[in-house]
């Protein structure tokens, strides 16, 4: 370039090394939750999550990061590697393990997760599965309106603005804007998790890529007949065998059941058929156990 | 069959609905924001050069020939096509005068989610009128953080500093040394 002062890659790295690196650590205490399956650090994630990717950064994933692509309008790189870091992260994770993305990593998630741990159970309404299902396929219709919406017209603002609660973190709203807010999270209150179970195009549109998930949570063949997991599952992403990949947002809930000794009937069964012999070893993890090799869900 | 004809349908639609999207091009018409960055001059080129840029004059060449030009004004997006913010290039028109310094910034458009609090307010562009292309243009330092929107805000600030730069060194020789 032609300028009087040609910048250098100190001028451009300095100025993102502080955004970088705490970026990069909290992807990396996200990930460290998710394989430990620990409560503690899921919820310190989450409070992390509300706390940096929310209100300090206010760089969550939009649904204009998606529409963006059919006009391969992508920011300078070397300018803006933290948001290419995230994106990679992002896209990755989601390929790998599903929409993990939604379950911790996402401030307005986050943030409805803390709601739903604070406020008083009594309060929530528990949606018939029935609804529930048939509900979660309107973000699919909004994903799909919002984009011939954007082919359209080619307004990114507007959909970010009016269809995701995700500029509140940066705490610039219209009076309408933060007006539909408050009805959202008034909203929560009531159902859990409302916008990101049946609301949000971004969720819907990670729903899609979330097919191809590569590690899938595995199945016990008594999973065919327990109903446990599908009644703690918060996320309405189980049913019978078969956990919904599309809603499954790897909140860990159901691996927590797994690993229980006391809970869960597969390690129940076979402590009884072991008991004459020995104890069981505590330390077997479900990979561990060879006797019934867990079958991937679909 | 009707899974077939179900999306055919869906194609056409979605091949049509790319086809009617409106291309984003500079506003032709910038007439209104050229006063506002040259507020004494008499006349204006027509847009030509290359890079491409208006000229200023004090008073109109069509009478007096020889008029000396007050400075340039010139769209970002001609000077530096590739600076890219969030959504695309922001188009800025930037006034210089001969000196080198900014006569004055108009963000006239933009498709950036966050350009609503970030570069659009016209507190954004108004802190460029006074600079001189030797500024360092240093988002934080001389040119105010909108925390929050560092992408686009990063973005037209470099494309102000950059495309000031070129048409200095181009037309400005004296102030263009550096």
């Amino acid at each position: 370039m032609t300028t009087a002062a040609a910048e250098t890659w100190r001028d451009i790295l300095a100025p993102q090394a502080l955004d970088l690196s705490l970026l990069a650590a909290f992807i990396v205490l996200a990930m460290t939750s998710f394989f430990l399956k620990s409560v503690r650090l899921k919820y310190f994630t989450l409070a992390a999550a509300v706390g940096y990717m929310g209100f300090v950064k206010s760089s969550l994933l939009s649904i204009s990061d998606f529409f963006r692509l059919t006009d391969l309008s992508l920011p300078p790189f070397a300018y803006s590697l933290a948001w290419y870091l995230f994106t990679a992260f992002v896209v990755v994770s989601t390929v790998l393990w599903g929409r993990l993305y939604c379950g911790r990593i996402c401030a307005y998630g986050a943030l409805t997760q803390l709601m739903d741990a604070v406020l008083p159970a009594k309060l929530r309404i528990n949606i018939p599965a029935r609804i529930e299902r048939r509900a979660a396929w309107i973000k699919y219709g909004l994903l799909a309106m919002l984009l011939v919406y954007y082919l359209v017209t080619h307004d990114l603002a507007t959909p970010v603005q009016y269809a995701e609660p995700f500029w509140m973190f940066t705490l610039f709203g219209t009076k309408l804007m933060w007006i539909g807010l408050a009805v959202l999270l008034a909203a929560t209150v009531f159902v859990r998790n409302l916008y990101c179970r049946f609301l949000c195009p971004v969720g819907a549109a990670l729903g899609v890529i979330s097919t191809l998930t590569v590690f899938k949570i595995k199945r016990w063949s008594e999973c065919n007949s327990c109903k446990l997991c599908e009644k703690t599952c918060e996320w309405g992403a189980i049913r019978g065998p078969l956990i919904v990949k599309t809603e499954c947002v790897r909140c860990d809930d159901c691996e927590r059941l797994y690993l229980d000794q006391q809970k869960c009937p597969h390690w129940l069964i076979q402590i009884k058929r072991a008991r004459p012999s020995a104890a069981p070893a505590a330390s077997a993890g479900p990979s561990a156990a060879a006797s019934s090799a867990p079958s991937s869900s679909s | 069959m009707k899974q077939a004809a179900a999306l055919s349908v869906w194609l056409a639609t979605a091949g049509a609905a790319v086809l009617l999207a409106q291309r984003i091009i500079t506003n032709p018409k910038p007439d209104a924001h050229l006063k506002v960055l040259f507020p004494n001059a008499a006349a204006f080129s027509p847009l030509s050069g290359d890079p491409l840029h208006f000229t200023a004059y004090g008073s109109d060449p069509k009478t007096t020939p020889a008029a000396p030009p007050l400075g340039y004004a010139f769209w970002t997006t001609d000077v530096v096509p590739n600076e890219h913010g969030y959504h695309g290039p922001i188009h800025v028109l930037v006034g210089l005068d001969l000196k080198g310094t900014l006569t004055g910034a108009i963000v006239d458009y933009d498709s950036e989610p966050y350009g609503y609090f970030s570069v659009e307010p016209p507190k954004f562009a108004a802190q460029f009128k006074g600079k001189t292309i030797h500024d360092a243009f240093v988002v934080g330092r001389d040119v105010d953080a909108v925390s929050r929107a560092s992408i686009s805000i990063g973005s037209a600030t470099r494309a102000i500093r950059d495309s000031s730069r070129i048409i200095a060194q181009k037309f400005l020789p004296e102030a263009g040394k550096d």
